[in-house]
């Protein structure tokens, strides 16, 4: 079976963020998104893949190549989602295929399942369902009519879980949701509830969401190769990647993430659900918590970032002061915070305060 | 729901048996009232059943010893005819040529037996299965070869099936599917049929998963499958390789047996009722019992006597002397002649509330069971048998077992109080809708609730019963410490805890609504955090609410997945397995 797997939108619930980089492409943990799903998809068993993908195609590219999987990106012709799968399903021979979103961080255990549930139920279909409570109205959402899913616009809070197995339709369809009502109405479908872990990323607190879940049971690993001074503490649930180095007196409080190459300077404290990706810098002095600093990205010293997104290359000076409340405009309010989402290479003067939740 | 294993191989043996032995053993858990096995040898035709477990069943015939080249092995959780010997599968045909086992329910096996008795065919058994293998027999005589008679046979079923069948000088077993799971494991020199892949898990990991509609044969070296057309299928492109383990696949992709079952609740619930329709000139006759008692004594345990507190509650409100009685407290209770007493036990074996009808009985009580296990000891202790169908429940802590007792109380309610059971014919719609609209809610409150060490459930009227469901299940499952009150009640005592951060969940079932709002009040008052599960009335002032609106007749059908469903997420957020508290027994046997 092969997965056609979406990675072409525009993220606009990131924006301005996603003009320079493509959503699926951002790292969470040291994996790009994108990376979760197709790892997902490949312990379940699935070997190819056909990522569909916009201009930034080789943005992706560049992430999935760190996989080991075969796989070949199909720049999208058609518009929107339906467009996209169509685009996919050209390349499909099967008569069944996975379809999965390359934004969405959920456990390997998420695909098997599905998988499982394929093989033993013997339906054609199968989509798994998620129960969500916050910003209903962003997902797409279904009711359970005589034990048969109906798509829905409002009074659920069951969302379709974005990695689906479906039979390839004889005719090309006009409408995803439609198809899979049409599935559903056959009896032709099965779904079952997915309880645990499940981020969709949209929104920038999905980000920070998909860091607490990912770093919430996380162990200690610390990497022999990183440089760690014996100044420094190190907490519960930190991982430190190789060659990282972490300063004299730095505390990694965690859970918190220090990737490959990323340095922490003396004296700052980066505290919970924090990730400093591959080669980042965090200067001397600074406080960082419920952030993601992307690679290569710079902190200046004496920083204060809470709640925030910085990304890749971005160059934050210092002294500079994210506030992350009151939170405004939540489209999925976990939190009632939200700091600041910068975009890749943006600079940051210094001494700057940045209202909570501004976009830049 | 029932379990089905066929298994075909090159070599004659009683080592067959065995494998099949052990194949059933793990299918136990899809229905345990019945087992039987048909052995096909060169020779012969045999099959043995019995009602019982796997174990009893084996060891009482001796199946180990039979022997032969293809093998069908079936137990049974009986929902239309009671779980004897006789009803047990494998089922033959009059000259016993030909065997078949089934999952599933065909809806027109009246007509079909009947026209069958018709032509002279003889019926051993009560169930709607036998029909299959004397079809067959009809259309051999008539002149089809065995498969196309399998195939007429399977195509004059209305219903849902999954059908394995063998014929007496054929090394191969049929198959059909509509509805029921069905997939085929390819071993080494052997092939296996089954209701899941778990039973054959050890033998192979090679399977083909039939679809709906889709009929055939396999044989000890090949498949042969075709659709509801006729066309073969090619079935090499089918062949999967799987890699996970038993207990994964048999959730069908939910991560626990809890949360599937919560998900079968609106089927568990609609079976119920409808059982209880087909039956419902015997329901009617309990309903009088009722009525014309002098006291109605409700005896249960834990999950079971939370539903019969309900109905005690609900009995008392017309009138009704109604007693509800914890079951092992029944030494402190003497019945009387004219007394009924209402048992209920999910498992029917419940030693506490066995022993207090025992006594009960003695003392001159008439006694009426509620369970979900067919002739299960305390149905057949009992002068008057209800059953609820909602299948095997295999997580430890009851739920699609507690809705259908609740589903079953109130159609027996209705009876006594003769009224129309009209509204129980969308319960189980009312039950699919509150978790479809509520679930995201509950599991953030689950997920709250899993970061305190206490909480107290509070209601009023028919929301206390229920707020002691919802501590119950919080405690087994989430270890959380939980107590209910009577809402009124909790300034008597209990709002002493009550601190910062204290939560405390409301159950609104929409009645005394201003009572329950001022209590809200009070905790909130003091710090506490408050929740409310409320039923088509707004309880103002909860700093989180569920608010679901339905038919007031049917608002603890409505609460109860939502409790459900809160202490599951709980449990999970505490990284425990919902499935298997720890302490607790799925059927309680001991004093």
């Amino acid at each position: 079976m092969k997965a056609i797997v979406l990675a072409g939108g525009k993220g606009e619930g990131l924006l301005p963020y996603t003009e320079k980089v493509q959503k699926e492409a951002i790292t969470v943990l040291g994996k790009a998104i994108i990376n979760y799903t197709i790892d997902g998809l490949k312990k379940a068993g699935i070997k190819e893949f056909e990522i569909i993908v916009n201009e930034k195609g080789n943005q992706i590219e560049e992430e999935v190549e760190k996989l080991d999987v075969s796989f070949e990106t199909i720049v999208q012709k058609r518009q929107g989602i339906d467009g996209a799968v169509l685009d996919g399903m050209e390349k499909i021979d099967d008569d069944v295929f996975v379809l999965a979103f390359g934004d969405i961080i959920a456990p390997a255990e998420f695909y098997k399942s599905l998988m499982d549930t394929y093989i033993m139920t013997g339906r054609q279909a199968v989509i798994p369902l998620v129960p969500v409570s916050e910003g209903t109205e962003t997902y797409g959402l279904v009711k359970i009519i005589d034990n048969k899913l109906k798509v829905v616009k409002e009074s659920s809070t069951l969302a379709l879980g974005g990695a689906y197995i479906l039979p390839k339709p004889k005719d090309n369809f006009t409408s995803l949701l439609d198809y899979i009502d049409l599935l559903a109405s056959e009896a032709k479908l099965n779904y079952f509830i997915w309880s645990e872990n499940w981020v969709d990323i949209g929104y920038p607190e999905d980000l920070l969401f998909a860091l607490e879940t990912l770093l919430r049971r996380k162990e200690s690993v610390i990497s022999d190769k990183a440089e760690i001074s014996k100044n420094a503490i190190i907490g519960k649930g930190v991982i430190v990647e190789d060659n990282a180095i972490i300063e004299d007196y730095a505390i990694i409080k965690g859970p918190a993430y220090i990737g490959k190459n990323a340095y922490v300077g003396s004296f700052s404290l980066v505290r919970d659900y924090s990730s400093i990706e591959e080669g980042a810098k965090i200067g001397a002095y600074c406080e960082i918590a419920h952030s993601l600093i992307e690679p290569f990205a710079e902190v200046g010293s004496k920083s204060y970032l809470t709640y925030s997104i910085v990304g890749k290359g971005a160059k934050i000076g210092a002294s500079v002061i994210t506030a992350s409340y009151p939170a405004q405009s939540l489209s999925r309010p976990r939190f009632n915070k939200l700091g600041a989402l910068i975009s890749p290479e943006k600079v940051i003067k210094h001494g700057s305060i940045i209202e909570a939740g501004m976009k830049i | 729901m029932c379990g089905i294993i066929g298994v075909v191989s090159n070599k004659e043996s009683n080592r067959l048996a065995e494998l099949v032995v052990s194949c059933l053993n793990r299918l136990e858990y899809r229905g345990y009232d019945s087992v039987g096995v048909a052995a096909l040898s060169s020779a012969n035709l045999e099959v043995r059943k019995a009602k019982g477990t796997v174990e009893e069943v084996v060891r009482k015939k001796n199946i180990k010893e039979l022997s032969g080249y293809a093998f069908l092995g079936h137990t049974r959780w009986a929902t239309h005819g009671a779980p004897t010997d006789y009803n047990a599968h494998p089922h033959t045909d009059c000259s016993n040529n030909i065997a078949v086992i089934h999952n599933g329910t065909i809806r027109n096996f009246k007509e079909l037996r009947d026209e069958l008795q018709s032509l002279g065919h003889k019926f051993k058994s009560e169930t709607d299965t036998e029909v299959i293998p004397h079809m067959m027999e009809e259309y051999m005589k008539r002149g089809m070869d065995t498969f196309q008679a399998f195939r007429s046979a399977v195509k004059s079923i209305q219903g849902s099936f999954a059908i394995l069948a063998v014929v007496k000088g054929e090394r191969r077993i049929f198959f059909a599917k509509r509805d029921n799971p069905l997939v085929i494991g390819l071993g080494d020199d052997k092939t296996f049929v089954a209701s899941d892949i778990p039973s054959f898990l050890p033998y192979t990991r090679k399977v083909i998963v039939i679809s709906d509609g889709e009929l055939g044969y396999v044989t000890p070296n090949s498949v042969y499958i075709e659709d509801e057309n006729d066309n073969p299928i090619d079935v090499t492109s089918r062949i999967k390789i799987i890699d996970w383990d038993a207990s994964s696949a048999s959730k069908e992709g939910y991560p626990h047996f809890m949360l599937k079952e919560i998900h079968e609740s609106p089927i568990a619930v609609k079976d119920t009722i409808s059982g209880l329709l087909s039956e419902i000139d015997k329901v009617s006759e309990i309903a009088e019992e009722i009525r014309e008692s002098s006291r109605i004594i409700i005896t249960a345990a834990g999950t079971s006597y939370h539903a019969g507190f309900y109905l005690s509650l609900l009995l008392s409100r017309k009138g009704y002397m109604s007693i509800p009685l914890i079951a092992s407290e029944y030494h402190n209770f003497r019945a009387k002649k004219g007394d009924i007493v209402i048992a209920i036990s999910q498992s029917g074996e419940t030693l506490d509330v066995k022993m207090g009808i025992r006594k009960f009985k003695e003392e001159g009580a008439k006694i009426i069971a509620l369970t979900n296990v067919i002739e299960s000891d305390i149905a057949r202790e009992s002068d008057y048998k209800l059953y609820m169908r909602a299948g095997p429940e295999i997580g430890v802590a009851a739920t699609k077992t507690f809705t259908s007792e609740i589903a079953s109380l109130l159609f027996l309610y209705s009876l006594i109080e003769k009224e129309s059971i009209s509204y129980l014919e969308s319960a189980h719609e009312t039950v699919r809708n509150v978790i479809t609209e509520t679930e995201g809610f509950a599991k953030k409150i689950g997920e709250e609730l899993a970061n305190k060490n206490n909480a107290y459930y509070l209601g009023r009227g028919l929301g206390v019963p229920l707020a002691m469901e919802g501590a119950l299940k919080i405690k087994e499952i989430a270890y959380i410490h939980a107590e209910a009150y009577p809402a009124g009640e909790s300034k008597h005592g209990p709002i002493a805890l009550v601190e910062n951060g204290f939560p405390i969940v409301f159950i609104n079932d929409g009645e005394l609504v201003d009572e329950l709002e001022k209590n809200l009040q009070e905790m909130k008052a003091r710090g506490g955090k408050t929740y409310s599960i409320s039923v088509n009335k707004r309880l103002n002032f909860a700093d989180t609410e569920i608010l679901v609106n339905t038919d007031e007749k049917l608002s603890s059908l409505a609460i109860a997945p939502i409790i459900q469903l809160i202490a599951y997420y709980a449990s999970v957020k505490r990284g425990y397995d919902p499935d298997k508290p720890r302490n607790l027994a799925k059927t309680v046997t001991v004093e």
